[in-house]
């Protein structure tokens, strides 16, 4: 198989988990392209070190490290150290789904609401752990697939993913009792 | 309704000009290493062979010309000793054993001498002689009638090389080389016999 048909069929799948990821990485939509453009020109590059698994947590890892080292040049007050030797709290998976959306006016209002209110609290948190809850939760990467792309222990991913929970259910509230 | 990121965070999607710009890009690198691959592999060997070709031919010109040039040198020689009388030899001796030592002293190398008798060519006697360049030792056998000259000097670096006989203006010539001494013999003889001289005296021992 050509190089280029390999990476059209391995690799170009994950382009919107690549934007994805870069766009909140970066909280901007033309660094995410730049940051993806990059990536993916990486990727095709490095496609030899791409084993027999799944694509996307080999693409999101390339996408990850080129969006930090982005950051580190062009925002470094972006890249915050995240202290993880906080105690591991008991309730890992609080955040269940929720029922599907329902179509009546009065909920799309709020979830549109919600949308708002969501978007920027998630855009406020750390990178580190935002980037954990958009793998977690838009990408619904496993723990272990996180913390490969992440370079992080499991355990790590398992926290962070906890605390940001909790960070960002507190951003919300104080963003809720503002607008009240 | 509780906020939650799942639902309510958007999942920014590629715009297509992001998709079509990667496309465009990884295309061209995969041109890139492509066809200019094979083409510079191409256009690198054929200027190699070019090159190759031009040098061999030159080579090959060169060491035509000089062969040529030898062969030439080699005939003046052989028929100038038979024009001048005595000229043939100046040490004469059927004895390899007087013949040797006299080039000793007048050459800076010992050219190998033997005398074939016992197969119909002996050794008449030695001279020095001037060939290609530089003084030679020339040695002089008979053959019936006939006489073969036998010109020796050394040629550093060449690897042994059978006798190759050809004709001049109706002289038969041979030349080879063996451990790293270069022979000429020229002889007014079929080539056929000057071919059994050669190949007696470069299978001779020493």
């Amino acid at each position: 198989m050509g190089r280029q048909t390999q990476f059209d069929q391995r690799v170009m799948p994950h382009l919107d988990a690549a934007y994805n990821l870069a766009r909140w990485i970066t909280r901007n939509d033309s660094d995410a392209e730049d940051v993806v453009q990059e990536s993916f020109l990486r990727a095709y590059r490095f496609l030899e070190s791409l084993k027999e698994t799944d694509a996307r947590p080999w693409v999101l890892a390339i996408v990850r490290n080129t969006a930090y080292s982005w950051l580190r040049k062009n925002r470094p007050a972006d890249v915050v150290p995240i202290d993880d030797a906080g105690v591991l709290p008991d309730d890992i998976e609080t955040a269940g789904h929720l029922s599907p959306a329902e179509t009546n006016p009065e909920v799309i209002l709020l979830q549109s609401a919600n949308r708002k209110l969501v978007n920027q609290a998630l855009e406020d948190l750390p990178v580190g752990f935002r980037e954990v809850l958009v793998m977690r939760e838009l990408e619904d990467l496993s723990y272990k697939e996180i913390a490969s792309v992440a370079g992080i222990p499991i355990g790590t991913v398992m926290s962070r993913l906890s605390r940001g929970r909790d960070l960002l259910r507190r951003a919300i509230d104080v963003r809720l009792r503002r607008a009240s | 309704m509780e906020p939650e990121i799942a639902r309510d965070a958007t999942y920014y999607r590629a715009p297509d000009a992001l998709r079509q710009r990667i496309e465009a890009s990884v295309g061209g690198l995969a041109r890139q290493e492509r066809v200019p691959a094979m083409r510079r592999g191409f256009l690198m060997a054929a200027a190699f062979a070019a090159v190759a070709l031009v040098s061999w031919n030159l080579a090959l010109l060169h060491v035509a010309a000089r062969a040529d040039d030898t062969a030439h040198d080699v005939l003046s020689a052989h028929m100038r000793s038979l024009m001048a009388p005595g000229r043939v030899v100046d040490v004469e001796s059927s004895d390899q054993h007087t013949v040797k030592p006299w080039f000793a002293g007048k050459l800076d190398y010992a050219p190998p001498v033997h005398d074939f008798s016992a197969d119909g060519y002996p050794l008449v006697g030695g001279r020095l002689d001037y060939v290609d360049g530089h003084p030679v030792a020339a040695l002089a056998y008979k053959r019936r009638m006939h006489t073969v000259s036998l010109f020796v000097w050394p040629e550093a670096g060449t690897a042994d090389t059978q006798p190759k006989v050809s004709t001049l203006k109706g002289y038969s010539l041979a030349t080879w080389t063996r451990g790293s001494m270069r022979y000429w013999a020229a002889c007014d003889a079929a080539p056929s016999e000057l071919a059994r001289f050669a190949d007696l005296m470069s299978s001779a021992p020493g």
